[in-house]
């Protein structure tokens, strides 16, 4: 692909308390992609993430979120240079999230969970707002709920909201961290549906999860982490198909040796 | 010797001005000290040792020293530094002053108590940390703020009769002018201590109606879940 690349990391590294976190992570994502990030918990998947959205400072390298640096950026003559907190608070936007636990806002309805960011970061009046909000939210299925308060919402309704309320942003790039973990294992087909829309209006995403088979479903693009590396990327099929890293290897067998368990204790006759 | 209402009919007014004197210095002092307390809560939660560490030096200083301590060291300390203000308002101040260290940490624990993700979940779509917390921490945060701040309130209120000790004429200042007058102590001090009780009292019923108020509106947004909405709607159908 000859475009820039929507999210590109470089040699990012972060370290906490000596321990290294992320070690030089380089990962393009390209627009309407989907790359699934995957590794064993602990991995760094979700620290990625954190630092993708400037909730956690990383220590050395670069984030360029639609051809603009985030949060440091390399002046003429190779100087770094850090960025204003205004500066980053107004590239935040580009990058939607939907965290594990969603993360609404208890105290606002469906749609003011929406509205109000919009409102807050962006100056749109509050009528614009409220349009868009209530269109995305009912383009996700919640119209006859956008009155409700996400404590009157199931687990996979609030996620829709959070999504509607990343997506009301009109983000360059969505983030999600284990889109399926917080949700009961019957509704992986309904986020997988969801987010398979979303691929379908051109967005583009980085899933961070542990679900293989999830990643495998949905993804163009596997890349596997372990000890803050990156190990191996490349296409969905080639990755579950051929690992050529043994780390992957051994984490794939794992994986799906657990898999095979589950399905038989969870039904003897087979 | 017999207890004697009576003595205190010529003396109402003195004792009813320095009730509303009282009420007026207490109100000044809950409205600075809240003010105060919420910038210095807000600046130790800012990131980095040294707010921390101010903020701490702030706080640990207020709270351990004697209340009639502090307001002496502002009484006779701003002098001099060659400025000379009314005891009532310096009163006030130092009242205020020593509040907004208790004030200042309710309010950073009621901040620390809610779950760091609707902080951060603010952050990450833009918000800036005065927008996330006006939006998002504050409206979460304003019912279990108000059963510790109406109980530093009541403290505070209390308090106040040491302005007496530099000649702010509240409460308890006209108490000892008018016993001083009447020689009739205990019936002074058990009037005294009666409109003292209903200022209390007072403050309380409106700390009441500002946390069912606030409760209300929280109240939608967290406790119901989707059995009680299922239940009530059927309720609300039947009768």
């Amino acid at each position: 692909m000859s475009a820039a690349p929507v999210l590109r990391v470089s040699n990012l590294t972060k370290r906490f308390h000596g321990v290294t976190a992320l070690d030089q992570v380089y990962l393009d994502v390209h627009a309407g992609e989907i790359v699934a990030l995957i590794g064993p918990s602990g991995c760094g998947k979700s620290t990625l993430l954190r630092c993708l959205t400037w909730l956690e400072q990383p220590d050395d390298g670069f984030i360029e979120v639609a051809g603009k640096p985030l949060g440091r950026e390399l002046m003429p003559g190779g100087v770094v240079r850090r960025q204003s907190r205004r500066q980053i608070d107004a590239l935040r936007p580009q990058v939607g999230i939907v965290f594990q636990q969603f993360q609404l806002w208890p105290h606002m309805t469906a749609l003011e969970n929406v509205v109000r960011p919009q409102i807050v970061v962006l100056g749109r009046p509050r009528a614009e707002a409220t349009r868009r909000g209530t269109e995305l939210l009912t383009r996700l299925g919640l119209a006859d709920r956008i009155d409700r308060h996400p404590h009157a919402l199931s687990g996979g309704q609030k996620q829709r909201v959070a999504i509607a309320r990343a997506l009301a942003m009109d983000p360059a790039l969505m983030l999600f961290d284990e889109p399926t973990s917080a949700l009961d294992p019957e509704l992986v087909g309904e986020v997988l549906a969801v987010l398979r829309s979303l691929a379908g209006i051109g967005m583009t995403m980085l899933v961070v999860t542990h679900e293989i088979g999830f990643a495998a479903s949905l993804a163009d693009r596997i890349a596997f982490m372990d000890h803050g590396r990156i190990l191996e990327e490349g296409p969905a099929r080639d990755i579950m198909a051929a690992p050529k890293e043994p780390r992957l290897k051994s984490f794939l067998d794992l994986v799906r040796t657990d898999r095979r368990i589950a399905r038989t204790t969870a039904n003897p006759t087979e | 010797m017999h207890f004697d209402p009576a003595v205190l009919v010529d003396y109402w007014p003195l004792l009813l001005q320095g009730a509303w004197l009282t009420l007026q210095v207490a109100a000044m002092a809950l409205v600075i000290g809240y003010v105060a307390g919420i910038a210095v809560a807000l600046i130790a939660l800012m990131p980095g040792w040294l707010p921390r560490l101010v903020t701490g030096c702030y706080v640990e200083i207020l709270r351990n020293i004697p209340f009639i301590i502090i307001l002496f060291v502002v009484y006779y300390g701003l002098p001099f530094w060659g400025i000379r203000l009314p005891a009532t308002l310096v009163g006030t101040v130092a009242l205020a002053l020593f509040a907004s260290a208790y004030y200042a940490e309710i309010v950073r624990a009621a901040i620390l108590a809610l779950p760091r993700g609707q902080f951060e979940s603010a952050r990450a779509i833009g918000m800036s940390p005065m927008s996330a917390m006006w939006h998002v921490v504050a409206p979460q945060i304003l019912r279990t703020l108000v059963p510790p701040s109406t109980n530093m309130t009541l403290t505070m209120m209390k308090e106040s009769s040491v302005l007496s000790s530099i000649t702010v004429p509240e409460l308890t200042y006209q108490s000892l002018v008018v016993q001083g007058n009447t020689f009739a102590p205990f019936e002074v001090f058990a009037a005294v201590a009666s409109i003292y009780w209903l200022i209390a009292a007072l403050i309380a019923e409106v700390s009441r109606r500002l946390e069912r108020r606030v409760g209300a509106v929280q109240a939608e947004a967290t406790s119901r879940n989707r059995i009680a909405d299922r239940y009530l709607s059927l309720v609300a159908r039947r009768s």
